[in-house]
């Protein structure tokens, strides 16, 4: 019954166009799932004080979906899940509106619960996508991550 | 005699090989475009690359500390070396979800 290393109903992808929580929900749910756990990154209304009117996102498309492809390969050897989708959504988007939507299923909840948390933090820290934000009075990109370097780190790492 | 500046000894030590350069974010908005085709001596390393357009572009060098390259799409280090043909790719500190 389980894929080895090749999960092929787990689900990974970039839209520019809006993101279908029931859809997604509906391709991890399994009969033999006793729960699904999901996060919805959704756009915020301010940010540091200051009122945001839209943002923008950016990605480096085709390494963005190869590290989210890694997330999942991470979660099934880490946690007991079943499966997982993950959709990170490209362009402009207005407030409310979802960013990026995980959805994990497994047999128990404690493993959906962990690495649904675990996915979007790595998210945030290793997949190359930025935001912009658009304010009243002009845009920034919004300050990141910056993504662990094999080899590198260290030395540059304890400055921040 | 062939002086030390002869042709044939600079082309030696100057074989170039191009790779694809792309930028991303706030390094996008200050280089001016998303991908350059770039030149660099065989054997050249990352931060070479990344030097080359702080000359074109001084604003980029505060911004060397914050930035992790890839090269075909995997995180390195800065002093891997490019090959030819590579997608070496500069981003910023990423700020998805």
């Amino acid at each position: 019954m389980s894929h080895a290393q090749s999960h092929l109903d787990d689900h990974f992808a970039l839209t520019r166009s809006q993101i279908h929580a029931e859809a997604l929900i509906e391709k991890v749910r399994t009969a033999g799932d006793g729960a699904v756990v999901t996060f919805d990154g959704c756009v915020r209304n301010h940010s540091l004080g200051r009122r945001t009117l839209h943002l923008e996102y950016e990605g480096y498309e085709p390494m963005a979906l190869e590290k989210m492809r890694e997330i999942g390969e991470q979660l099934h050897k880490m946690f007991s899940i079943d499966r997982v989708a993950i959709v990170h959504r490209l362009g402009r988007l207005e407030i409310g509106e979802t960013s990026v939507f995980i959805a994990v299923s497994a047999a128990h909840r404690a493993a959906a619960f962990d690495a649904c948390r675990w996915a979007i933090d790595t998210l945030k820290r290793t997949v190359p996508i930025w935001k912009k934000e658009f304010f009243e009075d002009g845009a920034i990109w919004a300050d990141g991550e910056l993504p662990p370097v094999p080899g590198a780190a260290s030395a540059v790492e304890s400055a921040s | 005699m062939l002086a030390a500046s002869s042709p044939a000894r600079y082309t030696a030590a100057m074989q170039e090989i191009t790779a694809r350069v792309l930028f991303f974010g706030r390094l996008k908005d200050i280089v001016g475009v998303s991908e350059v085709a770039c030149s660099v001596p065989e054997g050249a390393h990352i931060g070479q690359v990344f030097s080359q357009y702080v000359q074109r572009c001084p604003e980029l060098a505060a911004y060397r500390k914050s930035v992790v390259a890839s090269r075909n799409r995997e995180f390195v280090s800065f002093e891997t070396t490019v090959g030819a043909g590579d997608e070496i790719a500069f981003l910023p500190p990423v700020s998805g979800g």
